[in-house]
C-alpha cells in the first residue's frame, strides 16, 4: 500500500485531483461573487424604483397613506416600509431603531421584536418626514447554499474518478513493474532464460522497458553460451592431455623402484591432481554462476549435511590437532542442490582448518531465525581485517599473510557463488576473536 | 600394470570402449585385457553407435565428447532403441549439471578425467552385476560375520560387535558388493552420499576403525585393502 501511495499513475491523478479542485473552486467564488453583487445590484434598483413612486406622492399625507396601504400587504420579513412624518407619526410595517451596535430594523408588529436577517435599505427626505424602504437580502444568502451544493455535485464526482482512476492505473502500473522487476531479479539471480511477458494492456514506456530488458537477457544469454561453450572446450582439450600425463604418470610408477625416481613421481602425480581439483573449482564455478541448476532444487536438510560434512573432514582436523563441532537445530530445511551445498560446507570447513593454528576449534551450526536458515562456520583463528571482508570472495584473490598457505583462491568465490545461486546471502564477521562466516538462507 | 587383485574373481565381459583420445583409449582397452575382459575400442561417435546397437556387449564405456555422434546423443538414442546395456561415462568436466545431465541421459555411471584405472576396473565391474533382482534379505554374512539387516545387529564368531551407525553403514555397503572392490569414491558416494572427493582420509579413518572392531579381535582379516583402488570383503 505505502509502496502504492509513491506510484506515478497516483501521484499524477492526486495532483490533478487537487488542481481541478482548485480551478472550479476558483471559478465557483468569482462566480459566487458576481451573482451576489449582481444580485444586490437589482435589489438597489429595486428601492430606487420603489422611492420614486413614493416621490411622485404629491404630499405628506398622501405618503403616510400610500405607505400604510403597501405595508398592509407586505410581508416585513421581504420588504419593509416605513415614513415617519413630520408631526412624528410613523407608518408603515417596520421601523427604523438605532442604539450602540448601528441601526435595526423592528416590527411594528406586536412586541416590537428586530427583524431577523440583513437588509438593503435607502432612506430619503419627502415633505418633511422620513422614509425608509428596506429590502431583506435573503435571496442573496439564499445563494450561498445553492452555490455549495453546485460545488458538491461538480467536484464529487470528478474527484472520485479521478481518484479511483489514478488508482487502477496505479494498481494496474505497479503489476506491470513487478513483472519487470521479478524478471530482473530472475536475471541477476543467474537464471538467464528469465523474459519479461508483457500482455496487450500494458502502456507503450513500460512495454519498451519490458522489451530492452528482454534484448539484454538474450544478448547475456548468447554472450554466456558462448562462453560456456568455450570453458567446456578448454576442459576438453585440457583435460584430455592431463588424463594422458596422469595415465603415463600411473605406468611409471609401477615401473620405478621405490627411492628418488618413484618419489619424483609420486609428487608429480600430486601436482596433477592438484592441476585438475583447479580446474574443477573453476568449471565448477562457471556453472553455478550460470543458475541452470536452479531447476533441480529439491528440500536439503542443511544440519544433516553439516553432520556428514563435520564427520568427513574430522580425520584431517585431528591431524592438526583441531577441534570441530556442530551445533544449532537438529534440521534446517532449504531448498537447494545438495551436492553443491555439500562443496560449500566442505570449502568453509577447509577454509576454517587451513587458515587457523594447530589447537584451533572450528564451530559449524544451523540455527532457525524467523524465515530464515542460517549456517554459520565459526573458528578461534586470526580472522581476517574487516577490510577485506568483500575482496576474499573473488577468484583467486588471496590475503597477504595466506600467501604461503595451500589453497588456489577460489574456495571462497565458490561459496560465494553457490549461496547466491540458492538465494543465499554470504556475509563475515568478527568472531572475537577468529571468523565467524554467515550464510543466510530463506527456509524451505 | 598388473592385473588388479579385485578383478581377478570378476567374470568375464565383453566390454565397449568409445573413446577418441587414442591415449585414454589404449590404456583402458589394455587393463581391461590384462583383467581378462574382451574389448572392443572406437574412436567415433558414429562408428561406435553401430557397434553398440549390436547389444553384444555387457557394458559400454563412452567419452561424453566425441567426433560424429557426441556421447549423451549416443546413449539417448540407444536408450531409446531399448537397448539397456550398462553405460559408464567418461567425462573432462564433471561438474554437478555435467553428471546428472548424462545419468539423465540414461548413464549408469559417471567417471570424471583425470582418472585412475583402479577406480574405472572397480565401476565397470560394479556395473557388471548391476542387472540383479531385488532380493528379500534379512542378513548379510561373510566368513564367520553376520550382519542382520532389520535389528542391525553385527555378530562374528558368536560375538556381538558394538558399531557406530557410519561404521554399520560402511560395513553394510562392503558386505553387499562382496568380492567386488570399493574404490575410494564409491564409497564416499554410497555410504556418505557426496558425489565429490574432499580430499580427505576420512574413507580411511573410517575403514582402520572399521577394522579394529570386525578384524583386530579375530584371526582371519575380512576386509582387505587393494593396492591403489580401495577395499573388498571376500565372500
Amino acid at each position: 500500500m505505502k509502496r502504492l501511495w509513491r506510484s506515478m499513475p497516483l501521484r499524477l491523478a492526486l495532483l490533478l485531483v487537487v488542481l481541478f479542485a482548485t480551478v472550479s473552486l476558483l471559478s465557483l467564488a468569482a462566480s459566487y461573487a458576481y451573482s451576489r453583487s449582481a444580485f444586490e445590484q437589482s435589489i438597489r434598483d429595486d428601492l430606487a424604483q420603489d422611492m420614486a413612486g413614493f416621490r411622485a406622492a404629491p404630499s405628506a399625507r398622501a405618503v403616510s397613506i400610500l405607505v400604510q396601504a403597501e405595508s398592509n400587504e407586505t410581508d416585513p420579513g421581504r420588504l419593509v416600509l416605513s415614513y415617519v412624518t413630520p408631526s412624528g407619526q410613523i407608518y408603515g410595517n417596520g421601523a427604523v431603531a438605532r442604539d450602540d451596535e448601528g441601526f435595526h430594523i423592528i416590527s411594528l408588529e406586536a412586541g416590537r421584536a428586530e427583524l431577523e436577517g440583513q437588509y438593503l435599505a435607502l432612506s430619503e427626505r419627502l415633505y418633511g418626514g422620513r422614509l425608509t424602504i428596506a429590502r431583506s437580502r435573503a435571496e442573496i444568502e439564499a445563494l450561498r447554499p445553492v452555490f455549495l451544493n453546485i460545488l458538491w455535485i461538480s467536484l464529487l464526482p470528478t474527484v472520485l474518478i479521478a481518484l479511483s482512476g489514478g488508482f487502477i492505473l496505479a494498481r494496474r502500473s505497479q503489476r506491470h513493474v513487478e513483472v519487470i522487476r521479478r524478471a530482473l531479479e530472475h536475471l541477476t539471480g543467474g537464471d538467464l532464460s528469465a523474459r519479461v511477458q508483457s500482455g496487450p494492456r500494458w502502456s507503450d514506456d513500460l512495454a519498451r522497458i519490458g522489451s530492452a530488458v528482454n534484448g539484454m537477457a538474450q544478448a547475456q544469454e548468447r554472450s554466456v553460451a558462448a562462453l560456456r561453450q568455450v570453458s567446456s572446450d578448454i576442459a576438453h582439450d585440457l583435460k584430455t592431455p592431463v588424463q594422458r600425463v596422469s595415465v603415463r604418470l600411473e605406468a611409471l610408477a609401477e615401473m620405478v623402484e621405490p627411492g628418488e625416481a618413484a618419489d619424483l613421481v609420486v609428487q608429480t602425480r600430486a601436482e596433477v591432481s592438484g592441476i585438475s581439483a583447479t580446474f574443477a573449482s573453476l568449471l565448477q564455478l562457471a556453472q553455478v554462476e550460470n543458475g541452470a541448476l536452479k531447476a533441480q532444487f529439491a528440500p536439503v536438510d542443511l544440519a544433516l549435511l553439516c553432520r556428514t560434512m563435520v564427520e568427513v573432514y574430522e580425520p584431517s582436523a585431528a591431524e592438526k590437532e583441531q577441534r570441530l563441532s556442530v551445533s544449532g537445530a537438529e534440521a534446517g530445511l532449504v531448498s537447494g542442490q545438495k551436492t553443491l551445498l555439500s562443496q560449500m560446507i566442505a570449502n568453509l570447513l577447509e577454509n576454517a582448518m587451513r587458515h587457523t593454528p594447530p589447537g584451533a576449534a572450528i564451530d559449524v551450526s544451523v540455527v532457525q531465525e524467523g524465515a530464515y536458515v542460517i549456517l554459520e562456520v565459526r573458528d578461534d583463528g586470526p580472522g581476517i581485517p574487516p577490510a577485506e571482508y568483500d575482496r576474499v570472495t573473488q577468484r583467486l584473490y588471496r590475503l597477504e599473510q595466506s600467501r604461503h598457505t595451500p589453497g588456489n583462491g577460489l574456495g571462497l568465490s565458490l561459496v560465494d557463488g553457490v549461496a547466491r545461486l540458492h538465494g543465499a546471502v554470504l556475509s563475515f564477521g568478527d568472531a572475537e576473536p577468529g571468523l565467524c562466516v554467515r550464510v543466510r538462507f530463506a527456509a524451505a | 600394470m598388473q592385473p588388479q587383485p579385485g578383478a581377478a574373481i570378476s567374470r568375464i565381459m565383453k566390454i565397449l570402449v568409445i573413446e577418441d583420445d587414442a591415449t585414454t583409449g589404449t590404456y583402458i582397452a589394455r587393463g581391461l585385457r590384462e583383467e581378462g575382459h574382451v574389448v572392443d575400442l572406437i574412436d567415433d561417435g558414429r562408428t561406435g553407435l553401430v557397434a553398440a546397437t549390436s547389444g553384444a556387449h555387457d557394458v559400454l564405456i563412452v567419452d561424453r565428447m566425441l567426433p560424429g555422434i557426441d556421447g549423451l546423443t549416443l546413449v539417448k538414442t540407444l536408450r531409446g532403441a531399448g537397448n539397456t546395456a550398462p553405460v559408464l561415462f567418461l567425462t573432462a568436466m564433471g561438474s554437478v549439471e555435467d553428471r546428472i545431465g548424462g545419468l539423465n541421459a540414461g548413464g549408469d555411471d559417471y567417471l570424471v578425467k583425470p582418472f585412475a584405472f583402479g577406480e574405472l576396473s572397480a565401476r565397470v565391474a560394479a556395473l557388471g552385476r548391476r542387472p540383479q533382482a531385488v532380493e528379500q534379505e534379512t542378513a548379510l554374512h561373510a566368513g564367520d560375520l553376520t550382519l542382520d539387516l532389520l535389528t542391525r545387529r553385527v555378530v562374528r564368531a558368536g560375538q556381538e560387535l558394538d558399531l557406530l551407525p557410519r561404521e554399520y553403514a560402511l560395513l553394510e555397503f562392503l558386505l553387499r558388493r562382496k568380492g567386488r572392490v570399493q574404490t575410494r569414491t564409491m564409497l564416499l558416494e554410497g555410504v556418505w552420499d557426496l558425489s565429490f572427493d574432499p580430499m580427505t582420509n576420512v574413507v580411511e579413518t573410517h575403514v582402520s576403525r572399521l577394522r579394529a572392531k570386525v578384524d583386530k579381535p579375530f584371526d582371519v582379516e575380512l576386509i582387505k585393502t587393494v593396492r591403489g583402488a580401495g577395499y573388498r570383503i571376500d565372500g
